[in-house]
């Protein structure tokens, strides 16, 4: 005896055992995206396939903000968590993805965050530790791939910028299980090569091509390298932990190229222009006191004993002339007064009354006779006149009133 | 201000700053000629050093082995 069930009974009946297992409610499965349908409605159709078979799955748009993070593709391996449920108007069970994640990249994503935070503890990626990059560098290690656009960009970039800088390549393994041993060993074999900065990098590639440069040995070997090390890893929006350790980080390898090698004809040029500022500054001096000197000259020539020397000749030479000048005047008058005193005398001269008819008589010792009393009878007397001498004796003598 | 006067021992970017200090000192007022003399001197020899140390010579791209050998790349 069988009862007979709706279809509708059925696959209710399946969904309720689906609902019911523990397994189904919450499950991580991983396989190979194909036939992948962005609907209009922003639901996600898509099936999940490996070598042993295919499981379809939907994603929907309620879940998409937090569980998806990239555009899903053909053939992308993938890890869906989720519930497989049963959708009944097709009979058919399916994959609820809540999340998304690409296969291998969860597991790298927590080593990645895991080993980040751990160097970033031990200080590893603070500013303090961090070399400064020397500016005018002779010689440029690079730890790259021989081949690839990487190498070339940073050998084409820093030949262009500086044809004189010596770079030296240490051809590296950049991907795969070797690469972490291959570019330590190239940071150390440059470092003893002294040269003056060092790029260490690669051209963009998956987080699984990019992975070397995650690891612990790599950031240790940069963080301990006593050369600046500029970091150039995959394309801009890639931050590897050597990113994080390096001296200075590049968002690609040109990039860090144009970092580390200066621009000859820059060089140059500031040296051609600091030759013309100190040319210049000394012109600007020279003239500036050249100026000052003609100033100060004016200003001595003003007060120098020469200028006073000549003030006070001047005033001797006045002086001189009204001196001269009064002392003529003077001696002017004089002799006028000489002339009258000449005229005078002139009149009061014996000569003068002698020449009138005046005589003048002596005795014989020559003394002047002037009263009567001075001469006796028999004396003998000189009377002076006009022309000469009269020798003549005294008859007699007698009184004014007598006569 | 310790002068260094061997201007051989300074890199470029040093021999930079020590210009920018003796156009610093030319600019200022209370320099005495002589003075002025000097530092645009030792200015002179400074941007000389600068140019006399570029290795003004092409470079070929050298590929450093495990070993330390270096050959040319390319």
């Amino acid at each position: 005896m069988h009862n007979v069930y709706t279809v509708g009974q059925i696959n209710n009946y399946i969904k309720n055992m689906f609902r019911q297992d523990f397994l189904l409610s919450s499950l991580t499965v991983k396989g190979e995206i194909s036939n992948c349908k962005y609907h209009s409605s922003g639901h996600i159709y898509f099936t999940l396939k490996d070598g042993a078979g295919a499981i379809a799955c939907v994603m929907f748009r309620g879940s998409r903000e937090r569980g998806l993070k990239f555009q899903l593709q053909e053939g992308q391996q993938v890890q869906v968590t989720g519930s497989v449920d049963v959708y009944e108007r097709d009979g058919k069970y399916q994959l609820y993805a809540s999340s998304i994640v690409l296969d291998g990249a969860g597991a790298l994503f927590e080593r990645y965050e895991k080993l980040k935070k751990e160097l970033e503890e031990r200080g590893m990626f603070a500013p303090e530790y961090k070399q400064e990059i020397p500016k005018y560098i002779r010689t440029l290690g690079v730890v790259t791939a021989p081949t690839g656009a990487a190498v070339r960009d940073i050998i084409n970039i820093a030949t262009r910028r500086n044809p004189y800088v010596q770079i030296i390549l240490y051809p590296a393994i950049v991907q795969g299980d070797e690469a972490k041993a291959s570019i330590v060993k190239g940071i150390r074999t440059l470092s003893e090569q002294n040269v003056d900065v060092i790029i260490v990098g690669r051209g963009g590639g998956s987080i699984e091509d990019l992975w070397a440069f995650n690891e612990e040995v790599v950031a240790e070997a940069i963080f301990n390298c006593p050369v600046p090390i500029i970091s150039a890893v995959g394309h801009e929006t890639d931050t590897t932990i050597a990113d994080y350790v390096a001296d200075l980080r590049a968002p690609t390898p040109s990039a860090a190229a144009e970092l580390a090698v200066y621009e000859m004809d820059l060089l140059l040029q500031d040296i051609n222009d600091y030759q013309n500022i100190l040319c210049r500054r000394i012109e600007e001096k020279i003239s500036k006191l050249k100026i000052k000197s003609a100033n100060d000259r004016r200003l001595l020539e003003h007060l120098s004993p020469q200028a006073r020397i000549r003030e006070k000749k001047m005033r001797a030479a006045a002086s001189y002339e009204k001196l001269e000048m009064l002392m003529l005047d003077k001696i002017k008058g004089k002799r006028h007064q000489l002339d009258v005193d000449i005229q005078r005398l002139k009149a009061l001269s014996p000569l003068e009354k002698l020449n009138s008819g005046f005589s003048y008589v002596s005795d014989e010792n020559g003394k002047n006779i002037r009263k009567i009393e001075q001469v006796k009878e028999g004396d003998k007397l000189d009377i002076y006149v006009s022309d000469g001498i009269i020798q003549s004796v005294c008859l007699g003598t007698s009184g004014r009133n007598e006569r | 201000m310790a002068k260094k006067s061997e201007a051989k021992e300074l890199t470029i970017e040093e021999a930079f700053d020590a210009v920018d200090e003796k156009i610093k000192a030319l600019e200022s007022e209370d320099v005495s000629l002589e003075d002025s003399f000097n530092l645009f001197k030792e200015g002179m020899d400074l941007l000389k050093h600068c140019n006399d140390s570029i290795d003004k010579v092409e470079k070929k791209v050298q590929k450093i082995m495990e070993d330390g050998r270096m050959e040319d790349f390319e």
